[in-house]
């Protein structure tokens, strides 16, 4: 079947079988690898993008889905050269080790700081459940804490 | 002794091709078994004989899963607490960034083992089921306090056409490749039990 | 454009490039099979320096010096999140005399020459290189400063170098220039090497270098690579203990959409498709028949490993311990398990072939670049050096790819093919074929004297292998070591001043592959060690940080122990009590002679353990990097911890289960320590192992906490109150 949706802010249009995983679909034929197969079973969340500024693990979500909706991935999640304040935050906190789960993580808390701009220890703890096996866990939470301020900051200098 | 020692390798190994030959398809779990009473056809069933042929569904752990006492849903055979800790949430669709349908879309995913259904979401507390007895769900589930002012009518359309209800006839596999469980009454059965139970004067037995 | 190629020969350097670890070690065999022998090999294995053990010594093979002034440092050992690259620029960067932004360090391919002869592992990767890495780059700055000499037509002794850029007399020539128009290398002797004091960058928190890189996704991973007109493959494995390969009708994966070949192998069968979807259908669809003898359950594992079975080997022995503790009344004896873990890395295993004829290309995660270029060689019958394999960064290490056989099959699927193949283990393959932890069984025996000091002590140790049977070693290594050294690595008592002691290591094959994870033995040696320190002091009525420090001998060894044991004990504020519902708990290790001290302040909440903070103190000598230091131990921490609190394999129905993240429970956001406070001490003139040895008494430091909130000794791992 023809789906059609924005990816990164481009209008894209592809034939495939609706039930094709939405990330082998963003990893393979759109050749975004940012995004990661971590399991293949919503387990681990390595393969968390946006769909409409949802959250969504798109290892398990059937790519008829997204048809005539907006999806991104941690490619698309700056602002051109413009890091999004997580990605900030990931810097200057120094998060990643091997690197792998990142995205996904990064996608997850972009998803928390949309809805909720200053988490708390315990909303991070409930809405952040994907897995990392360099166990960076320390550092990130750092980095959501980080990320909520410069966020806010960025907010603040927004011209009205 | 040799000899002996050899013949039941040799037996062993046969066995051992005969029962593990083959990785797939895995062992389905035993089709259900009906009880007694729905041999007989829903519709001669008198409402007493209709509420506990809807029992037997509504206290299987496809519904009550996801009508647990405390925020956490729960899932499998043996009901275990939703991996990862996913929690209820203010609006019983999860939280604000770890929705349910961050994993569970409109339908099963049966690539990944991930269920899916129509408004995929836990039932609200005041419909908790878990650790209730048959008679204190059905009390439950016809008081307007607890099951969002339905009337009666509205409460059989829920159980009998509500998609996320009828979904533990469809139930998919899971993250191993093994079909779930289904409940134990066949949907139609199920169907017009409810519908029959209703039609009684929808009663409860004494406890 | 590039450094030029060598026009001249070069003379040799101190730094020294082996074949293989195994000439060696077969040398070794002859000699020391006797256990005398064997317990001062194991002493020497214990406290050993490997050095590097490489391809080369050429610098123009692990430098390359681009147009615009940027050199590129060719990485023999793979980066796996432990940091080693950007610990390798700073070394590199401050003796080259270029600023770290000017150093891009990529994984060389084994077509480059530059070959890691063993395997990025052990936490050796900074250690070993150390001393070479600097060699070579003040060798390739002599170099370019003698070309620098030439063509500004002055002495080279009269340079000034500086952020990579020759000057002499108000003219400057950047690295750059000067490659382009070298036309014959002159290579000196090594220079002397800068006093590690005046190091720019050596010693300072740099950020990682491939930080920007993995914040943005851009994609570097083996399963990122791809190929044109690449296809896709899958391999039936079966989910069975100890199964080997019968046959298989593949009469309907031949016919699914998408397939374009069956692939079938006197020991695999497999498939190539046109998609990763079209591929994992076709697999599903192969109907593969294996022969299994037995049925393997958890019970019999457990009944398998026990002190006691197997073959013994006394690995170090001091005094009489062992004639002291069957005599002496008032011994105390415990026992401590620790379950089969899985690595559980987020990367799976996999790798993208390419054989065109008489050569092979292979990119993919691997921690062993020459075996794994072996390996696939042997199987196509192929030249090693026809053989190209280009590592990428790695989805996690952990010691998963210090065998890759992946590699083997997505060769073997390409040249069927005729076309490049990707073929990667999905997670349910992931995890029924790792390659684990092995369960293991301690007896601890310990009395005590009557001022309440040790008098002697026991360590029996039963262990699944570790090195024993990997590929990376070779079978002579087994009668010379005579003990699994991977297996009793963490395993020796480290409390040398106690004067009877003694530890013994119990050899167990089990029917399913255990290897390598990260720390090896050390979790779980150092588990029941620690947790048995602790009860003895208990015993003694003694505080367990002051016995600890009363039980270390006074040598080099001893005092680095006791530095980072009282460190940590000040950081923390220890205090043997409890304190609103939290209670510390205290364990030490010494690991590849770095030793690691850890505080854990716990308490139990709804029934559960909860950690809420960890307090390391670590000396691994040099720190070449502060920052990453302490990312590797708050990275062991919570790596030791999901490891002694949630994980476990277990053995059901001939399967290894479970197969999904979830049900193999690991730690968490929510399950980490909210604080980790790392205190890093520097007490030899070198860098040593980092990576692992943190790893260690995180623990027993648990598991003595539990015990002061709960009066309950847990004893197995993963940790669980009643």
């Amino acid at each position: 079947m023809t789906i059609s949706f924005n990816i990164n802010g481009q209008p894209t249009s592809l034939e495939v079988d609706g039930d094709t995983p939405l990330l082998w679909v963003v990893r393979d034929m759109l050749d975004l690898k940012g995004t990661k197969f971590g399991c293949g079973k919503a387990a681990c969340g390595a393969c968390t993008l946006h769909v409409d500024g949802k959250a969504v693990r798109s290892c398990s979500y059937a790519v008829k889905y997204a048809d005539g909706k907006n999806i991104t991935t941690i490619e698309g999640l700056s602002n051109g050269d413009q890091l999004h304040p997580v990605q900030q935050a990931w810097m200057e906190e120094i998060v990643p080790q091997c690197g792998y789960c990142q995205p996904g993580f990064m996608m997850a808390t972009a998803a928390l700081l949309s809805e909720i701009p200053n988490p708390t220890d315990e909303d991070i703890d409930n809405n952040i459940v994907n897995v990392c096996r360099c166990a960076t866990y320390y550092r990130m939470r750092k980095a959501i804490h980080r990320a909520a301020g410069l966020q806010s900051k960025n907010a603040k200098n927004q011209p009205s | 002794m040799k000899k002996a020692h050899r013949a039941y390798l040799a037996f062993s190994l046969l066995l051992a091709l005969l029962v593990f030959g083959f990785s797939t398809p895995r062992p389905h779990p035993p089709e259900p078994k009906l009880p007694e009473k729905s041999k007989s056809t829903a519709a001669e069933l008198t409402p007493e004989q209709a509420f506990d042929l809807m029992m037997e569904v509504l206290t299987h752990k496809r519904c009550v899963n996801c009508h647990p006492a405390d925020d956490y849903p729960r899932q499998g055979e043996d009901s275990h607490i939703h991996n990862f800790g996913v929690q209820r949430g203010p609006d019983n669709h999860g939280v604000a960034a770890l929705q349910c349908q961050t994993c569970h879309q409109s339908e099963n995913n049966n690539h990944a083992g991930v269920p899916g259904a129509p408004e995929w979401s836990l039932a609200p507390r005041k419909m908790a089921w878990q650790g209730l007895t048959r008679v204190e769900i059905a009390r439950s589930m016809l008081n307007p306090e607890n099951n969002g002012g339905r009337t009666l009518e509205e409460t059989v359309h829920h159980l009998t056409e509500h998609e996320l209800v009828l979904w533990a006839w469809e139930p998919g596999v899971d993250a191993n490749g093994t079909p779930r469980e289904k409940p134990p009454v066949p949907k139609a059965e199920y169907i017009k039990a409810v519908k029959t139970w209703a039609a009684g004067g929808a009663p409860i037995p004494e406890e | 454009m590039s450094t030029p190629k060598p026009k001249k020969k070069f003379s040799r350097r101190k730094f020294i490039v082996r074949s293989t670890v195994g000439v060696g070690v077969a040398i070794g065999a002859t000699y020391f099979t006797r256990p005398l022998w064997r317990r001062s090999i194991a002493g020497f294995v214990n406290s050993a320096e490997l050095p590097y053990n490489g391809s080369t010594d050429e610098p123009r093979l692990w430098f390359e010096v681009t147009a615009d002034n940027e050199v590129i440092l060719n990485s023999p050992k793979v980066e796996m999140g432990q940091g080693t690259f950007t610990g390798l620029a700073q070394i590199a960067a401050d003796e080259l005399e270029v600023d770290i932004q000017q150093i891009k360090v990529i994984h060389a391919p084994t077509a480059s020459g530059n070959i890691d002869g063993t395997s990025t592992g052990g936490s050796t990767s900074i250690s070993s290189l150390w001393q070479p890495l600097r060699e070579l780059a003040a060798t390739m700055r002599e170099m370019l400063k003698i070309e620098a000499a030439k063509q500004l037509g002055t002495d080279a002794a009269a340079l000034t170098v500086r952020d990579g850029v020759v000057a002499h007399n108000g003219r400057a020539l950047t690295y750059g220039e000067i490659v382009k128009n070298v036309t014959e290398w002159e290579i000196p002797e090594t220079p002397p090497l800068k006093d590690v004091s005046t190091y720019k960058f050596v010693g300072k928190p740099v950020p990682r270098v491939d930080l920007k890189d993995k914040v943005i996704g851009a994609p570097m991973f083996g399963m990122d690579a791809s190929l044109p007109d690449m296809l896709y493959g899958a391999v039936v494995r079966s989910e069975r203990i100890g199964a080997t390969f019968v046959g298989a009708d593949t009469s309907a994966a031949e016919k699914m959409p998408g397939v374009v070949k069956v692939v079938k192998e006197p020991d695999f069968v497999g498939v190539v498709a046109t998609s990763q979807m079209a591929a994992e259908q076709a697999k599903q669809a192969i109907k593969a028949e294996w022969a299994t003898e037995r049925n393997w359950q958890s019970e019999d594992i457990e009944a398998m490993i026990k002190v006691g079975q197997g073959d013994p080997v006394t690995i170090q022995k001091t005094g009489r311990a062992k004639r002291i503790l069957d005599n002496e009344e008032d011994v105390v004896t415990a026992e401590f398990t620790s379950p089969i873990g899985a690595h559980a890395q987020m990367e799976p295993n996999g790798a993208v072939a390419h054989v065109e004829g008489d050569k092979a290309t292979i990119i993919m995660s691997t921690q062993v670049v020459n075996l794994t270029r072996q390996e696939v060689a042997d199987r196509l019958g192929l030249a090693p050096e026809d053989v190209n394999i280009i590592p990428t960064y790695l989805g996690g290490g952990f010691g998963r790819r210090l065998h890759t056989p992946n590699a083997v099959q997505a060769a073997v699927l390409s040249k069927a093919a005729g076309k490049p193949v990707k073929c990667f283990f999905n997670r349910r393959e992931e995890f029924q074929n790792d390659t684990f932890r092995p369960p293991t069984h301690h007896v601890l025996r310990g009395v005590l004297d009557k001022q309440g000091k040790i008098k002697a002590i026991e360590h029996n140790l039963s262990s699944g292998d570790v090195m024993f049977g990997s590929p990376m070693f070779p079978g002579i290594a087994e009668p010379v070591l005579g003990a699994d050294a991977g297996a009793w690595r963490g395993g020796m008592i480290q409390y040398e001043a106690i004067p009877n002691f003694r530890t013994v290591s119990w050899r167990v094959k089990l029917p399913f592959a255990t290897s390598w994870w990260r720390s090896l033995g050390l979790l779980a040696n150092t588990f029941a060690i620690e947790s048995f320190m602790d009860e003895l002091a208990l015993k003694a009525g003694k505080d367990p940080v002051q016995f600890r420090l009363e039980h270390i001998q006074e040598d080099e060894t001893g005092h680095r122990l006791r530095e980072v044991i009282k460190a940590a004990a000040d950081k923390a504020g220890w205090k043997d009590e409890v304190v609103n519902g939290r209670a510390m708990g205290f364990a030490a290790s010494t690991d590849a002679r770095t030793p690691c001290a850890q505080v854990a302040e716990v308490s139990i909440e709804n029934g559960e353990i909860k950690v809420h903070k960890v307090t390391c103190a670590i000396d691994p000598g040099i720190a070449v990097n502060p920052d990453q230091v302490r990312a590797q131990c708050e990275g062991s921490i919570i790596m030791g911890q999901s490891a002694a609190m949630y994980e476990r394999m277990f053995v059901k129905d001939g399967q290894l289960l479970p197969t999904i993240y979830g049900p193999y429970r690991m730690a968490l956001m929510r399950d980490a320590p909210k604080e980790i406070d790392v205190v890093i001490l520097e007490n030899a003139e070198a860098p040593g192992a980092v990576g692992e040895p943190p790893l260690g008494p995180i623990g027993a430091a648990i598991a003595n906490a539990v015990f002061r909130l709960t009066g309950e000794r847990l004893r197995s791992l993963p940790l669980a109150i009643a």
